[in-house]
């Protein structure tokens, strides 16, 4: 267990299975990620058993966000980690809606920011969001990410074109902003 | 074949192979490029053939340019293509080098830029580089990208960390400019 101000990070268990198919499944959620088609929970439930039957590693860092009182509210992981050049794709979807907007995805982020930077020893954590998702950039902002650029009309969602916002924390900025776990910087 | 200026772009062949070999263990090649190790040919030849299996496609078209007289000086292709996004990865390499800063990678780069948005009817194709190929970047805006952004110390090689370029080209601009 990580834990953060609001929330915990915890392992995948397969007993996400019911709510993670829901998310998933929720246009209001999946207008902001990747995802763009339905799934069935068959089709989730090979893709939670495939990620829950490994250990987590470096190439592999997939979290339950849980609050405090242990309700499980999301997922959020680190990607395409590159061992050469120390950086990692970070992703994150709080699946359920009544804690949008409260500072839960923020601290989630903060957690897995510093893990990546004092356990996994990453240098840079990068990101890719819709324009339109306002509400997540600006929880991204607070939460050290800085827009790197904006690739044009890269999107096509909801019967237009948008922009891809780009951004990223460097582990040199963000650590004496943010400080490690024990206190120091 | 698909004409350009200084340029045609065709299909691949496995007759390429000692050429993508010498060029892939290039160190002055790779350098601008993501592939970081090096390559048997062996592996070189099981890359190719996995590409050439089947035609080229909207979901891969991997092409060979040679100059106007037929000689092979390198590749291109677009890759990671999104029909619903309606855009492509643009990837090239000048493997002989006695033809770098001669023209004939903008030119490839706009007669595959041309296809993209004339036959496969794609938007967008962008491509990422790194801040220290000024060269490829010079042609890059030349052929029509534009710069869209800098992944901030993204690429570790040579013993630093260097920044990401990021550009795009879009077909309703790159069309009004290029015709």
């Amino acid at each position: 267990m990580i834990e953060g101000k609001l929330v915990n990070l915890r392992a995948p268990e397969m007993t996400d299975l019911e709510r993670n198919t829901r998310w998933i499944n929720d246009r209001e959620v999946t207008r902001f990620l990747s995802l763009r088609y339905l799934m069935s929970s068959a089709a989730e439930e090979n893709w939670l058993r495939e990620r829950c039957s490994r250990p987590m590693s470096f190439a592999d860092a997939f979290f339950a966000i849980e609050t405090k009182d242990g309700q499980h509210i999301g997922n959020t992981s680190l990607f395409e980690v590159s061992p050469e050049d120390r950086k990692a794709e970070f992703g994150i979807m709080i699946g359920e809606k009544s804690y949008w907007s409260k500072g839960y995805g923020s601290d989630a982020a903060q957690t897995l920011l510093r893990f990546a930077f004092d356990e996994m020893n990453l240098h840079r954590v990068q990101l890719f969001t819709y324009e339109f998702n306002e509400r997540a950039i600006a929880a991204y902002l607070k939460s050290g990410f800085v827009e790197e650029g904006r690739r044009r009309r890269a999107i096509f969602r909801e019967g237009a074109y948008h922009d891809v916002v780009l951004m990223a924390a460097l582990r040199d900025e963000w650590l004496p902003r943010f400080g490690s776990q024990n206190g120091g910087s | 074949m698909l004409e350009g200026r200084l340029v045609k772009l065709r299909a691949r062949e496995m007759a390429d192979l000692q050429r993508n070999t010498r060029w892939i263990n290039d160190r002055e090649v790779t350098r601008f490029m993501a592939a970081r190790y090096l390559m048997s040919s062996a592996a070189e030849e099981q890359w190719m053939r996995d590409r050439m299996v089947g035609p080229m496609s909207f979901a891969a078209t991997p092409f060979a340019i040679e100059t106007k007289d037929g000689e092979h000086i390198g590749n291109t292709s677009l890759f990671n293509v999104s029909p619903e996004d309606r855009k492509a990865d643009f990837g090239i390499m000048i493997g002989e080098k006695a033809y770098w800063s001669k023209g004939y990678g903008s030119d490839a780069t706009q007669t595959l830029l041309r296809f993209a948005f004339e036959e496969m009817n794609l938007h967008r194709v962008r491509l990422d580089t790194y801040a220290f190929n000024e060269r490829a970047i010079a042609a890059y805006l030349k052929s029509g990208f534009a710069e869209e952004g800098r992944l901030r110390q993204a690429r570790y090689s040579g013993g630093a960390y260097h920044d990401v370029v990021v550009m795009g080209a879009l077909r309703d601009e790159w069309l009004a400019r290029f015709g």
